[in-house]
């Protein structure tokens, strides 16, 4: 198992795939980090991801476009991601644009 | 063209520059996210103590502020872009139930009439930003410089009052 630690995110890896947590802010200054994490990620043809936004703040337009990508990456994949946790900003984000279905929030 | 100043909005009382980079963005975001909870906090610290500067759980700070740093994201990339990066002006007008937010830049305009909506059913991985800003507040206008003048505006209503 493979763990990376930074100080907003730690990406777990699994059997099938990986657990991420967000942690603070996911934002034009953070979200390229933690989209270097998911290009490698998804190299490994996870099947399962499963993303735990509970200790998430704040989002922007840029963490929620690395969240898509990941998203997009792992169903092209036929695998399966799943978002747990969202709650407020982060949350009306989402529903303003329409994602809490599609990341079955 | 920038419309007058909204009514209930007082005199600009809070001011801020800051230098127009990604580094000094959360310099500007925290003023921001004070300033809304000024209008929904009615002046009160929130009920156990936090790291302030991201406690947006009242949804009035939570719309500002997230409509503030995708147009303070808008200017750093778009206006200073590649070249040097000028200041960022702020004025932010404070009532008892509303905020005004005027930024100034020194950047290269842009027609934001011509920004459209992004297709949400496709997902986008970009085009999001100017979205947001417009569907999260009461009104985002916007006038070509030199200097660019963005006003931002927002109501505090009844729903979003904390019990």
């Amino acid at each position: 198992m493979t763990t990376v630690d930074s100080d907003f995110f730690d990406v777990q890896r699994t059997d099938d795939g990986a657990r991420i947590a967000v942690r603070r802010m996911l934002d034009i200054n953070t979200a390229p980090q933690l989209a270097e994490q998911v290009d490698r990620l998804l190299a490994a043809k996870p099947r399962e991801v499963v993303v735990d936004l509970a200790g998430l703040d704040v989002i922007d337009s840029s963490g929620v476009a690395v969240l898509v990508k990941l998203y997009k990456g792992v169903r092209n994949l036929g695998g399966k991601l799943t978002i747990v946790g969202a709650r407020d900003q982060p949350l009306a984000i989402f529903k303003l644009l329409r994602m809490d279905k599609v990341f079955g929030i | 063209m920038v419309a007058p100043m909204a009514a209930g909005a007082a005199t600009p009382s809070i001011r801020l520059t800051v230098p127009g980079t990604l580094a000094h963005r959360g310099v500007a975001v925290r003023v921001v996210a004070e300033a809304c909870r000024l209008v929904s906090g009615h002046g009160q610290p929130p009920p156990v103590e936090v790291d302030r500067g991201y406690d947006l759980r009242h949804p009035f700070d939570a719309a500002v502020v997230s409509a503030f740093a995708e147009i303070f994201n808008n200017i750093v990339i778009h206006a200073y872009g590649a070249g040097a990066a000028g200041s960022i002006e702020l004025a932010i007008a404070t009532s008892a139930d509303d905020v005004v937010i005027d930024i100034h830049d020194h950047g290269a305009p842009f027609d934001l009439a011509a920004v459209p909506s992004p297709e949400l059913d496709a997902l986008p991985e970009g085009g999001m930003g100017i979205h947001i800003a417009r569907t999260m507040l009461d009104d985002v206008a916007y006038a070509p410089g030199p200097p660019n003048r963005w006003r931002l505006s927002k109501a505090l209503r009844p729903p979003e009052v904390t019990p």
